[in-house]
């Protein structure tokens, strides 16, 4: 564990291996509401990078956020400038919408027109919200078909990660495996395609994007022993056009011509087989419930992939591609055109589903055209995406699983003690199941060059055992309970430099940050904290311009708009929720107000400072 | 009704072969495998005796209406039967229950035992119909999947978790070890 504290990053890694085995931040609950502390990793270098560009522009007008991160290069740059630190500390709430859900609000609304569009937790309303008049009257609203049985099928809270939109229509998935397209004027279905099979355990939380003509979609249910999957349905008839499996032979998997990923190791005939035992691949897992991003020039589709399933690892010997992977596919046939397994044969429910950021850096020297990638596994990766050669991986949280990336293969180098086994328990591993960073996605301004990264530090103990599957059950074989992580803090909001590795600033938070961010031109960065705090940070310095109480716990994105009066306004859910909030808040996180749960060990006191909630704000100057 | 006890107990020793309708669908006679035969006649209303008791302001009923039935009781053979208990609780994780009512359901992606708050009742009866038939928030049906002895077993089971008063949050309670997926 020693070997992980290597030069760069001491500061970060600091007291990893002694604060872990203690696993008791002490007084950091009590500090929840207080001023947040600002942490400068910044010993050497500019805190700024030059040069930097995204490499795909914001999709309409700037003043308006027409897909999930606001572009293909899930960017969540915004290009207003009015807000700017100067006069942050004047932002008001302008006006206030309750979703009538009281579920995880993970995602974020759209807004075209002068017309905000909002999507729901299950039952997955939408709401079509007229901008343009006084007190915000809805145009439409949706509700959906949707299976109730979807609700007990869902690993991690009945979340939905938002809409897209594209030619007048709103695409979005629904819990019980439907996508389906919406009249962004009238608020008629015009399609409705059934996708997973909710029987198996497929259920659909991510956001889609659309691509020349097409909806990108894919599955949830790592957790259920379903086989991951990504499709395209066309955006006219709801019809599906490809269907690419993340694992299993590679007709299914669409390795062919095309396929001319990095490393060595990575090519070879149908490996989505035989890195695995027997039919394992069938109930592998390998699901595309994260975000998606698309490169134009080079026509490229950037997705990961789920954990392996089951997490007792001993029941799947092999690298079980490709999960926990990063790939990217053909946009017009879902053909894989390089694969990258961030960890291969996962053992602690690594998902690397997580966005990949896609900008044009300076590295030693020259533009290089990377994907920026912050993995559960806890490292920072900077990508080549052209070829999935990785540039740079450093660890971004603390974390003591494995001593670094092996840059001539892309693969980590695993701490054997962190390894875990069937009937096994492994003690003190950080990051925890829930990862460096989870769902919650960063946001990139090219003004500073910097990433801002919403974090988690926490650690786990993980017993594995075995399991059998039995469809539509969760097929996990595991109990992974958590704790904070060394420091005494158990999130952190940070600043990243992935032309070095390197943290610039950070802000400290007792609770992990399992809301996204938000970059602007004006120089503010926003996000939420899971007690119910929305932020604006000044982006250079990482010193905390205004806080406002929103009341839920945030794990939802900012976006910011125009309003019709020309303002900037910036717009954010509450409603804590999701895996966070759910499963490891305990009784805050009851799913029903008769279904009473003690508090957990991982947030013990989470619910004294928020409660359920589902309701969007939105503030200006 | 006295009756009913040692006769159960036979029937289930049998695991649903011998326990037909036929011998169990008597005035009296509701065993444990019944509870499931009897769902095609009108005595199954009976047997989910919780619901009539919800019934509060009998003032807004047609005059006539049978507040007087009594339901029919639905004993568990294995309720407080320790050794059924344990073979419960091993069921509980075999069938993968434990992912998703949580360790000691302790409440996940389902809810929770221990809080001693039921959405389906929780007798015995109410119970066994939860696992045999599933529930329509995602609860599987287990019936025909697995045998009603072990649906038994896994009711003793899952009553036995609750017994904690979790009404009160005060911030000076104990936690519990949680896992998010």
């Amino acid at each position: 564990m020693m070997s992980v504290m290597r030069g760069t990053l001491v500061g970060v890694l600091m007291g990893t291996s002694v604060a872990c085995s203690a696993g008791k931040p002490a007084k950091s609950d009590t500090a929840a509401g207080a001023e947040p502390k600002v942490t400068s990793q910044a010993a050497s270098g500019s805190a700024s990078v030059t040069g930097a560009r995204i490499a795909v522009a914001h999709a309409g007008p700037p003043g308006e956020w027409q897909m999930p991160a606001g572009d293909y290069a899930s960017s969540r740059y915004s290009e207003l400038s009015s807000i700017t630190p100067q006069n942050a500390a004047n932002l008001k709430v302008a006006w206030a919408f309750s979703t009538g859900v009281l579920r995880g609000h993970e995602g974020q609304p759209l807004v075209v027109d002068n017309t905000m569009y909002v999507v729901t937790p299950y039952p997955n309303v939408s709401y079509a919200i007229d901008l343009a008049q006084t007190g915000q009257p809805l145009k439409w609203k949706f509700r959906p078909e949707n299976a109730q049985q979807a609700i007990g099928r869902a690993c991690c809270d009945v979340v939905n990660r938002g809409a897209a939109y594209a030619n007048g229509r709103i695409f979005y998935n629904l819990l019980d495996g439907h996508t389906i397209a919406v009249d962004a004027a009238s608020g008629n279905q015009v399609w409705r395609t059934r996708m997973g099979d909710l029987s198996r355990g497929e259920t659909i939380t991510m956001a889609p994007i659309v691509v020349k003509g097409k909806v990108i979609v894919g599955s949830s249910g790592g957790e259920m022993g379903v086989r991951g999957w990504i499709a395209a349905l066309d955006a006219g008839t709801g019809k599906e056009v490809w269907r690419a499996y993340n694992i299993g032979p590679d007709k299914d998997v669409k390795v062919g011509a095309k396929m001319k990923t990095f490393y060595a190791h990575d090519r070879g005939k149908d490996l989505g087989v035989s890195s695995w035992p027997a039919d394992t691949w069938k109930t592998g897992g390998g699901a595309v419930w994260g975000w998606l991003s698309y490169d134009p020039t080079l026509n490229l589709i950037y997705h990961g992939t789920s954990n392996p399933g089951p997490w007792n690892e001993n029941q799947r010997t092999g690298d079980n591609k490709w999960t926990a992977s990063i790939l990217a596919r053909d946009a017009d046939t879902g053909e894989l055109v390089w694969a990258l397994q961030v960890t291969p044969h996962d053992m602690w429910d690594y998902d690397a589903v997580n966005e990949n950021i896609l900008v044009d850096l300076p590295i030693k020297g020259q533009i290089r055209k990377v994907l920026v990638h912050f993995d559960r596994n806890g490292f920072a990766y900077t990508v080549d995406r052209a070829t999935g050669e990785v540039l740079l991986a450093e660890p971004f949280v603390p974390m003591n699983w494995s001593t670094g990336i092996d840059l001539a293969t892309g693969r980590p180098k695993v701490v054997e003690t962190k390894k875990t086994a069937q009937d096994k328990n492994v003690q003190d591993i950080c990051p925890s199941l829930e990862g460096g960073k989870n769902q919650q996605p960063a946001a990139f301004s090219p003004q500073t060059g910097l990433f801002y990264v919403p974090t988690n530090n926490l650690c786990m103990d993980f017993q594995a055992r075995a399991v059998t599957y039995i469809a539509g059950t969760p097929f996990i074989g595991g109990n992974a309970p958590e704790k904070g992580g060394p420091g005494g803090y158990r999130g952190e909001f940070i600043a990243w430099d992935a032309t070095t590795g390197r943290k610039v600033w950070g802000i400290r938070e007792p609770y992990p940050v399992w809301g996204g961010a938000l970059a602007t031109a004006g120089g503010v960065v926003f996000y939420g904290t899971l007690d119910g705090w929305f932020k604006a940070v000044d982006a250079r310095s990482g010193k905390v311009l205004w806080q406002f109480k929103v009341g839920s716990g945030v794990v939802g994105n900012p976006v910011a708009y125009t309003g019709p009066d020309g303002k900037e306004y910036v717009a954010i859910y509450a409603g804590i929720g999701g895996d966070m909030g759910l499963l490891i808040a305990g009784d805050v996180a009851a799913n029903l107000p008769y279904d009473v749960r003690e508090r957990g060990t991982t947030l013990p006191d989470i619910s004294r400072w928020t409660s359920w909630g589902g309701e969007l704000f939105v503030f200006s100057l | 009704m006295k009756r009913i006890l040692p006769f159960c107990a036979c029937v289930v020793a049998t695991i649903g072969v011998a326990c037909g309708r036929g011998e169990g669908s008597g005035a009296h006679g509701v065993t444990s495998d019944s509870t499931i035969a009897v769902r095609s006649d009108t005595s199954h209303l009976m047997v989910a005796g919780d619901s009539l008791r919800l019934i509060q302001h009998d003032e807004n009923l047609p005059a006539g209406f049978p507040l007087a039935v009594k339901p029919v009781a639905v004993n568990n053979p294995y309720e407080g039967n320790k050794d059924a208990i344990h073979t419960g609780s091993q069921l509980f994780i075999a069938y993968n229950c434990l992912d998703c009512h949580g360790a000691d359901g302790s409440g996940a992606m389902g809810p929770s035992f221990q809080d001693g708050r039921w959405h389906f009742g929780g007798s015995p009866g109410d119970v066994f119909e939860s696992i045999y038939q599933g529930r329509p928030d995602g609860m599987p049906a287990w019936g025909g999947r697995i045998t009603n002895d072990q649906i038994w077993m896994l009711t003793a089971y899952v009553r036995s978790l609750s017994s904690k008063d979790l009404s009160t949050e005060n911030f000076t309670g104990k936690t519990v070890e949680r896992t998010g997926h």
